[in-house]
Formats: C-alpha cells, sequence, structure tokens
C-alpha cells in the first residue's frame, strides 16, 4: 500500500471522531471528506451533496420506514399478551416449559418487526413478569430474551438487511427469504439449548403449569391467528412476486392498524405515537445511510478498498480464513458499535473482497447478520443489554454474563452457516423474479 | 433580555416539533402514495411518477425529522468515553457539538448549493415524474438548516449553561411528541382564552 502514511491519518480521523462521541452519521461525512481532501484534488462537497440525495430519496430506502413503523403499531397493541397467552401452553411439556416462550414469542415477533429493541421489548415486557411470577431463574429468563429478541433482525422484515441491501445494491426480496431458513434454525439451537440446560438442572426450574387440555390448548392461541395471516400475507407476498418490499411493508402497515382497530387498541395518541416513533428511528437509520453513502464514495476516489482487496488477495487467504477473520473483526467491531453502522461503515472495503472472492453476497448478508446479532449482546455497548438494563435494572455484568450462553450458541451457528451456505441461498434461488427488487 | 431569549427559545423548540411533524406526514405520505401506486395497478391504469415521489418523501420525512431526532437522543453516538469523562464531560460535549455544527453547517451550504445549482442548470428528474429536481431537495435544504440551528443551539447551551442542569433538562422522556402535541394545543387553547 503506497498511501500508508495517508492511510494512518485516515484510520486515525474515523476511530478519533467516532470514539470521542460524535453522531455517527456526522462522524462518516466528516472522515469522508478528510478522505477526499487527503487523497484527491476534487471538491468534496457538490459530490457529496448528488451521493447523499440519490440515496435519500431512493425508492428501495420506503421499505424502511414503512416495516418501522408497521412494528410500532404491533408494539402498541395487546400482542405481547396474546403472544405469551397463545404459547405458553404449548411450551409447558418441553423441557425448559416456559422459558421457551421467549424463544417462540421473539421468533414470530421478529417476523412482524425489523428491529431487535423492539421485538424485546414486546416479548419482554410481557415475559419477563410471568416468568419471574413463577420462579423461573432469572438469569436464563433474561438470557434466552436477549438472545433471541436479535432474531428480529434475521428473520424478514429485517431492517439490517434492508441497510445492508440498499448500501451494496442488491435485492431486498432475495436477502429477506435467504434469512427465513437461517432464523428458524438459529430459533432451534437457542430452545435446544435451553432444553439441554433445562434437562441438567433440574433442581433450578419451577413447577409446571397447570395441565390443559388439547381443546383449551387450540382457544388460547386463537388469538394470534390475525398476526399469523399477516405474517403469512407479508412475507409470502413479496416470495410470491406479488409485491416489492415497501409494498409489501404498506400491507403490513395497514394489516397492523386493522388488527390494532380490531384489538381496541387503536386510539389517535397510539396512531400518533407509532407514526412519531417510526419518524424518528426510520430518520436516524437515514441519517447514518446518507454518511455512509458519502463515505463508500470517497473510498472509492480513494482506492483504499481496491488495494486492500489485492492485499487480502496477495496474502492467499482461502474463503474459510477470510470469513473467520471478517468474523472476529465484526465481533470486536460490535463491542462498539450497533449493526446498522459497523455495516454502512465497513461495507465500502469489505464488498470488493467478498466479491473479489467469489463469495455470495446474499449468504454473505445473512453470515453478517449473525454477527450483528452478537453485537447486540456484547459489553460494552450491546443494544440489547442495554434495553434490557432500563427494563430490568440488573447490573450489566449480570446481563452480559446471562447473556453469553448465546453468544455461544450464534457461534455455532457461524459455522453452520459455512457447512451448510444452502440454508441462506436455497429459498432465494426459488423466488419469483417479477417484484424482486 | 430575558423575554427575548425566551421568545427564542420557544420559537426555536417549535420550529423542532412543527420539523418533525412535517416529517410524520411525510411518511404517512409515502403510505399513501404505495398505496395510491397498487390500486392503479390492479385497475389498469399506472400512477405516474409514484415511485419518484416517494423517494421524495423518504428524504422530506428523514431530512425535516433530523434536528427534531438529535434533540431526542435518537441519533446513535459511541457514548462509551463520554461517560468515562466525568467531569470533564462537558468539554467532551462542546467538542461533539462544535464540530456537529461545522460539519451541520458544511452539509446545509452544499445542500444549498446543490439545490442552487439544479435550479439555474434546470435539473429535471430523470424518472417519470419529470420534476424540476430543485423542488424535492428544498427538502433537503430546509431539514439541514433546521439541523444545524439545532446544533448551534445546543452548542450555544453547553458552553453557557451548567452541564448538569442540561443533562437533566435534555433527559428524554418516553412518547414526548405525544405530549408536546397535547401540551401544545392546551397551552394554545388557554392563550385563545385569555
Amino acid at each position: 500500500m503506497e498511501h500508508l502514511y495517508l492511510t494512518v491519518i485516515f484510520l486515525f480521523t474515523l476511530f478519533f471522531l467516532l470514539g470521542s462521541g460524535l453522531w455517527i452519521g456526522l462522524a462518516l461525512i466528516g472522515v469522508a471528506y478528510v478522505g477526499i481532501e487527503i487523497f484527491t484534488a476534487r471538491p468534496a462537497g457538490d459530490a457529496m451533496i448528488t451521493t447523499i440525495w440519490t440515496t435519500s430519496s431512493s425508492w428501495s430506502l420506503t421499505a424502511l420506514p414503512l416495516f418501522i413503523w408497521m412494528g410500532e403499531i404491533l408494539y402498541r397493541t395487546k400482542l405481547s399478551e396474546d403472544l405469551f397467552k397463545g404459547l405458553s401452553p404449548w411450551m409447558n411439556n418441553l423441557p425448559g416449559r416456559l422459558l421457551h416462550t421467549n424463544i417462540v414469542g421473539c421468533t414470530f415477533f421478529a417476523a412482524v418487526s425489523g428491529s431487535s429493541a423492539a421485538t424485546l421489548t414486546t416479548v419482554g415486557k410481557m415475559s419477563i413478569p410471568e416468568l419471574r411470577k413463577r420462579g423461573y431463574p432469572e438469569n436464563m429468563t433474561i438470557g434466552t430474551l436477549a438472545g433471541s429478541a436479535t432474531l428480529g433482525l434475521m428473520i424478514p422484515p429485517s431492517l439490517t438487511l434492508i441497510v445492508y441491501g440498499v448500501t451494496i445494491n442488491e435485492s431486498i426480496v432475495q436477502l429477506f427469504m435467504a434469512g427465513i431458513f437461517p432464523g428458524i434454525v438459529l430459533a432451534f439451537l437457542f430452545m435446544g439449548y435451553v432444553g439441554i440446560w433445562a434437562t441438567f438442572n433440574k433442581d433450578k426450574m419451577p413447577p409446571k403449569d397447570p395441565q390443559i387440555n388439547l381443546i383449551d390448548k387450540i382457544k388460547s392461541s386463537r388469538f394470534l391467528i390475525p398476526i399469523f395471516s399477516l405474517i403469512i400475507f407479508v412475507i409470502g407476498s413479496m416470495y410470491m412476486g406479488w409485491t416489492t418490499p415497501t409494498e409489501a411493508a404498506s400491507f403490513g402497515v395497514i394489516g397492523g392498524l386493522v388488527l390494532a382497530a380490531l384489538q381496541g387498541s387503536l386510539t389517535m395518541k397510539t396512531f400518533l405515537a407509532s407514526l412519531m416513533g417510526a419518524t424518528k428511528t426510520s430518520c436516524m437509520i437515514a441519517f447514518i445511510l446518507a454518511g455512509g453513502a458519502f463515505l463508500t464514495m470517497s473510498m472509492g476516489f480513494t482506492g483504499l478498498p481496491r488495494s486492500i482487496a489485492e492485499w487480502i488477495a496477495s496474502i492467499g487467504l482461502s474463503n474459510l480464513q477470510l470469513l473467520l477473520c471478517l468474523m472476529i473483526f465484526y465481533i470486536v467491531l460490535g463491542c462498539f458499535l450497533d449493526g446498522i453502522s459497523s455495516i454502512v461503515l465497513t461495507m465500502a472495503v469489505v464488498e470488493p473482497m467478498i466479491r473479489d472472492a467469489g463469495i455470495n453476497v446474499i449468504w454473505f448478508g445473512i453470515y453478517l447478520t449473525v454477527l450483528v446479532e452478537m453485537a447486540q449482546i456484547t459489553p460494552p455497548v450491546g443494544f440489547n443489554l442495554f434495553v434490557l438494563q432500563g427494563m430490568t435494572k440488573h447490573e450489566m455484568y449480570f446481563l452480559a454474563k446471562s447473556a453469553l450462553p448465546m453468544f455461544l450458541v450464534m457461534v455455532v451457528m457461524i459455522f453452520i452457516m459455512i457447512a451448510f451456505p444452502e440454508l441462506a441461498t436455497y429459498l432465494p434461488s426459488t423466488v419469483r423474479s417479477a417484484g424482486a427488487g | 433580555m430575558e423575554q427575548k431569549f425566551f421568545l427564542l427559545r420557544s420559537f426555536l423548540d417549535k420550529l423542532y416539533l412543527y420539523a418533525v411533524y412535517i416529517a410524520a406526514f411525510a411518511l404517512l405520505m409515502i403510505l399513501l402514495i404505495i398505496v395510491y401506486n397498487m390500486v392503479a395497478r390492479w385497475t389498469g391504469n399506472t400512477a405516474v411518477g409514484a415511485t419518484a415521489y416517494a423517494g421524495y418523501a423518504m428524504a422530506t420525512s428523514a431530512f425535516f425529522a433530523m434536528a427534531y431526532t438529535l434533540n431526542q437522543d435518537g441519533h446513535i453516538r459511541v457514548k462509551m468515553l463520554l461517560s468515562k469523562l466525568g467531569k470533564y464531560r462537558k468539554w467532551g460535549e462542546r467538542w461533539c457539538y462544535g464540530m456537529g455544527s461545522l460539519i451541520s453547517i458544511y452539509y446545509f451550504y452544499y445542500a444549498a448549493r446543490g439545490a442552487h445549482f439544479s435550479y439555474i442548470l434546470n435539473d429535471i428528474s430523470q424518472q417519470d415524474d419529470a420534476w424540476p429536481m430543485w423542488i424535492p431537495q428544498m427538502a433537503m435544504v430546509i431539514g439541514t438548516l433546521i439541523l444545524a440551528i439545532a446544533f448551534v443551539d445546543r452548542l450555544y447551551q453547553v458552553i453557557f449553561f451548567d452541564y448538569d442542569e442540561l443533562e437533566k433538562k435534555w433527559e428524554v422522556k418516553d412518547e414526548k411528541a405525544i405530549e408536546d402535541i397535547t401540551s401544545s394545543t392546551e397551552s394554545h387553547k388557554e392563550r385563545m382564552e385569555n
């Protein structure tokens, strides 16, 4: 690398601006500006604004606020109550009993919400008090919740995958479909862990809930029918190619509103609160994406990604070694940055690397999502841990320790992904192409 | 003088709040545009330029919400080192808001310049809406202006006021915007009655 000196200045600026607490969108703009100024003679500002405008007004980005809004609406319904009531009779006989309601509940809510924090709060606000009341070990309650809430990032709709797709210009439908099987497998891994733990720690488990017969079980689950229909319709319509992601998201919003209205939890106040929440969250992500788009352009000017990709190629890493290096890199990065920021920040460099190595970018998106999920539960900066701290008032150390087994389960998932790439690549290959985009 | 400060304060707070209302409305518009587009497709018509309009609404929503999201602590930042600064925290915040002001003014300047060039060069959208580009770009210009104002506003406060008090004042309460809506209509009513 001939520009070693300049590269060091560039990286220093990056770490300094991010580390000193600057808002990430702005820090990215600052770094990109420095990059253009030190590496090229081009005027930075005009190029910046063209790129930022193109990104922020792009059609594929419009799926983002709508999916966020859908999650916000459902968060304000009685869904968390329904999920717990509907699922707990079925989980009662599994080893690990009602701890599984956390995992299965998160898996279902993940299918209507694209964010991990929203999944966590929705499922947790019901299951934490209920499980405590029954005397389940606190560290298991917290751990399973923290871990399985990250499925919100993998199971479609997923904000992380939208951001990834927009950043590297790949089909969001393909990415969504790729996330389904790995998400389900990960959920089963979590359940498997809970089952094994409970078998070996029978003394720590509270007694079973009273048994109810099949008819009552089915009756208590009837509240889940509307939400199932919504999930199947939203994901199915994308899979069948009837709708684009944005259109599916708008169905999701309307469906969510209808559901809320039927339950009687739709008031002007909740409607405005959901709209306002969605506006704020999508603004936050759009801000990072805008900065990221400028950074990607700036990096392109500097030629850094190219030389790094060539450098990687020259040391002759195998794909497996490359993936493992990236795994460690993203886990470390994830200790300090949230998932969306770390994707946006690194894609300019990582994308050419991946494409050069001939790794399937759709598969890599899911691989990256597992890594980002791990970042959600690693201290010192793990967003799920922050959210849980707010909800339960536990020490950070206790929360991180409770979530550690889930982290290890995700490491297993990483290797499963590498061993069986078809998990992620099969479903996208069968999508009807009409609505892709 | 006190009176003037108070007026300025309430003007700025309203500015951020009304901007986010516009942003929320734009988000609602995305939904409506997309539904309109689908209905048009089912009935065999075409909604000309719908994808472009949805994109403009997206940009409008994002840019108009920026200042409010900043004040609500909604933009992600790495606070790890900042929170370790202890009593020097205010210097850290001064640096952040200072840099923030600088970059956001730069951002606004080039947004305005970009829209100005679109205007004088008569730049037309490449999509089938065929709008002059400066019109939707005004959302970016105004949004970044309000963001820059919000940054300078906060920079001024972290320099001239006691940081501990500011921290309390800036603490975010959930669903604040809704309270703001109700309280602002209530105070508005009161003023009308008096």
